[in-house]
């Protein structure tokens, strides 16, 4: 068992490490790559040309003229042992990747993490109801809604919330976190701006995430429902709401389990077209404003970021796993992926 | 061999009463219980006016082929017929203590107290029977909270039965279903059906996806439950040899009625049903050679579309016009045996019984001449 753990974790290292090997090569092997790139730039802007190369290594964390393993090696040192990302060089000069995006991540997670918690919850409360009166015409309605909504791509939603409730009937802001005139603190005006700042990126998610959640926790539901365990447990004269709760509930969400830590990582890559489109300055944004001038220490952060997100939340499923579902040994068989 | 019984009807097959195959001091009643299902091509009558009581204490072995309309009789001793089924008719409990209960007439919450604390019932899947993602312990425990039981004295109670079902208390009971073997599931659902101490124990197929030995270690353990809490068990199953070594009495169903129903020794040696004849001797025997088991023609009817008259006729070699116009009443070749059959005497004596012959019998020429009375017929 403990072996088990120190494999996943090992796993993880490996993992992790593997996806900052590809972002280097990637930076290293992308036609214009970033240390031209940044070259050009200088030369335009009249730096002499012997600081140039210092200038890229202080910006890349990578001399551009050191051997490929040297770069190798003194990136991948400075990403592990020093947890430094480079320097941005464009959107705020010098400024520490790692410090751009530790101011911009709280806001970005606030929206993912209220879509994901607001449309699991959702999901349940739609999908129970739907099991519940299965082929009523709230089974119905609700069933095609979900499948309409799952349909709609989240960034096309944005869109046509943004403008229709955005631009044209100004019922919600169209940018920022919060409003010009709030001071940012911990009071209830502050929070509930700060709320309806979030709102409509946030509704976006939750309106095209939750339909196909909910249908398939009504379904899980339904099949629970005609399980021996719980007619048994209907004869043993337990209460609705038990059986509701830890009867029929809990074996039904099982299988949401998963998809609920992956869809950390899966949002947090969606939130670059969000962000953009709401004007709302998380990470991003920041991705989208580096990706325009080619901040490529900026956009591998973000990249690199993103994927450990995923790659953690993977590893916390499987991880515990086995506790949510005792059947499942936390073991080979139960990995996520 | 037509001359071994009582025969207390006359020759005019006059159709006796039931009532003297009801039970002295009857701990359930069963009457006229009827189940149906409206379906799109017509009404379904999965159970039809069955007419049973069981006596107080007895273990009773319903016996019937699948379809037969056997887990709807367990189903309707606890009022608890999966939706949509209709069931009417009489269910009464007799309690030692208290008045009699009509189960039908029951609240919700009244039915609810009465089942499992007073009727419990053992599903035909034990594999299934508990919730995945709960300990056993926490079956035992909320089943005892539920019903208002001091819970401390309760699985006192549980561990005790566990113990006496040969298993380890603490191991079974801090484990998860998924952790125990089949065997060991079925009889931790068996103490949990009985941990509320019920004076029923209805049994819908407890045995069904065990092995062999494990059958017959858990029927040897019902036969010491029974004694030991004073149960009062219907056994249903598909397996009639494995019930005839523990029933007082049997119940043959066909058709989803009772066709035959008797002290166990009498059903077995002096069947009287075409029917329980022949599903006799189509029951695997070591003794009997395979050719010599035989299976029984035809399939059991529609519940949608009974046959008229005697459901079994279409199937059986004595048929005759007036099974086909009426449906028998039963019979009583004994006062405690009765059989839904015209001509249940023409059947005893022109169906012989393998497991009889290979009994008394040996040596392969008696066997040759058992072929030969049977054939001719």
């Amino acid at each position: 068992m403990v072996n088990y753990y120190i494999k996943r974790t090992g796993q993880m290292v490996v993992t992790l490490y593997a996806v900052v090997t590809i972002a280097f090569g990637l930076v290293r092997f992308l036609p214009g790559g970033p240390a031209t790139a940044l070259r050009a730039q200088l030369m335009q802007d009249d730096v002499p040309s012997e600081v140039i190369a210092q200038r890229i290594e202080l910006y890349l964390s990578v001399n551009p003229d050191a051997p490929l393993l040297d770069q190798y090696i003194s990136y991948m040192s400075n990403i592990f042992l020093n947890g430094s990302l480079g320097k941005s060089v464009f959107i705020q000069r010098q400024t520490p990747v790692t410090e751009i995006l530790a101011e911009a991540l709280p806001w970005t997670l606030f929206i993912v993490i209220s879509s994901i918690i607001l449309f699991h919850i959702m999901a349940v409360v739609i999908g129970a109801l739907m099991a519940y009166w299965e082929g009523s015409l709230f089974d119905t309605v609700n069933s095609a809604i979900a499948i309409v909504f799952t349909s709609i791509p989240f960034y096309v939603l944005a869109i046509v919330l943004v403008w229709i409730l955005g631009y044209e009937m100004s019922l919600f802001p169209v940018g920022n976190r919060y409003g010009d005139a709030i001071d940012p603190g911990l009071s209830v005006t502050y929070i509930l701006d700060v709320i309806y700042h979030g709102a409509l990126p946030i509704a976006s998610m939750v309106i095209t995430q939750y339909g196909v959640r909910a249908l398939s926790f009504r379904g899980n539901s339904i099949q629970i429902l005609g399980e021996d365990f719980v007619r048994v447990a209907r004869l043993r004269g337990l209460s609705d709401s038990r059986i509701a709760l830890w009867y029929v509930g809990r074996n039904a969400i099982l299988p949401l389990y998963t998809g609920f830590l992956l869809s950390l990582g899966w949002l947090l890559g969606g939130t670059v077209i969000l962000e953009e489109i709401f004007n709302y300055p998380g990470i991003g944004l920041k991705f989208i404003e580096a990706l325009e001038v080619r901040d490529y220490p900026v956009i591998m952060g973000v990249f690199i970021m993103i994927t450990v997100a995923l790659v953690v939340g993977i590893y916390i499923a499987d991880l515990t796993y086995g506790k949510i579902d005792p059947r499942i040994e936390t073991g080979d068989q139960s990995e996520a992926f | 061999m037509s001359t071994d019984y009582d025969d207390t009807s006359t020759d005019d097959d006059v159709e006796m009463t039931v009532t003297s195959l009801d039970a002295h001091d009857p701990i359930m009643q069963i009457h006229d219980a009827r189940v149906t299902y409206d379906m799109d091509r017509g009404e379904s009558r999965v159970l039809d006016d069955v007419h049973l009581e069981l006596e107080r204490e007895e273990i009773i072995g319903v016996v019937g082929e699948s379809g037969s309309g056997k887990s709807m009789l367990a189903s309707a001793m606890l009022d608890s017929v999966p939706d949509p089924g209709q069931l009417a008719g009489q269910i009464r409990y007799n309690p030692e203590d208290r008045d009699q209960i009509d189960l039908l007439s029951l609240s919700k919450e009244e039915l609810r107290q009465v089942r499992w604390e007073d009727i419990s019932m053992v599903f035909q899947g034990a594999m299934s029977s508990f919730n995945p993602v709960l300990s056993v312990k926490a079956h035992f425990k909320e089943t005892l909270e539920t019903h208002d039981h001091n819970v401390k004295e309760g699985m006192e109670r549980a561990r005790e039965l566990l113990s006496d079902l040969y298993l380890q208390p603490d191991r079974v009971l801090n484990s998860y279903p998924h952790e125990l073997s089949g065997g060991m599931r079925q009889r931790a659902l068996l103490a949990l059906s009985v941990v509320l101490e019920p004076d029923v124990l209805v049994m819908d197929e407890p045995t069904a996806a065990l092995d062999l030995l494990m059958q017959r270690s858990i029927l040897m353990l019902m036969e010491e439950l029974q004694e030991s809490y004073d149960l009062t068990m219907l056994f249903i199953t598909h397996d009639l040899p494995l019930v005839a070594s523990l029933a007082d009495r049997m119940a043959i169903m066909y058709a989803f009625q009772l066709v035959e129903i008797g002290p166990t020794r009498a059903l077995l040696d002096k069947a009287a049903h075409p029917y329980t004849r022949a599903l006799l001797n189509s029951t695997p025997n070591l003794d009997a050679p395979l050719d010599e088991m035989q299976s029984i023609e035809g399939a059991s009817p529609d519940p949608v579309n009974v046959p008229d008259g005697c459901s079994y006729h279409p199937r059986c070699p004595f048929a005759e016009e007036k099974c086909i116009e009426s449906e028998p009443e039963y019979f009583l070749p004994e006062t405690d045996h009765g059989v839904a059959c015209f001509n249940w005497r023409e059947a005893k004596e022109r169906m012989s019984l393998n497991h009889l012959q290979a009994r008394d019998d040996s040596g392969e020429q008696v066997r040759d001449t058992d072929d030969e009375r049977g054939g001719e017929n």
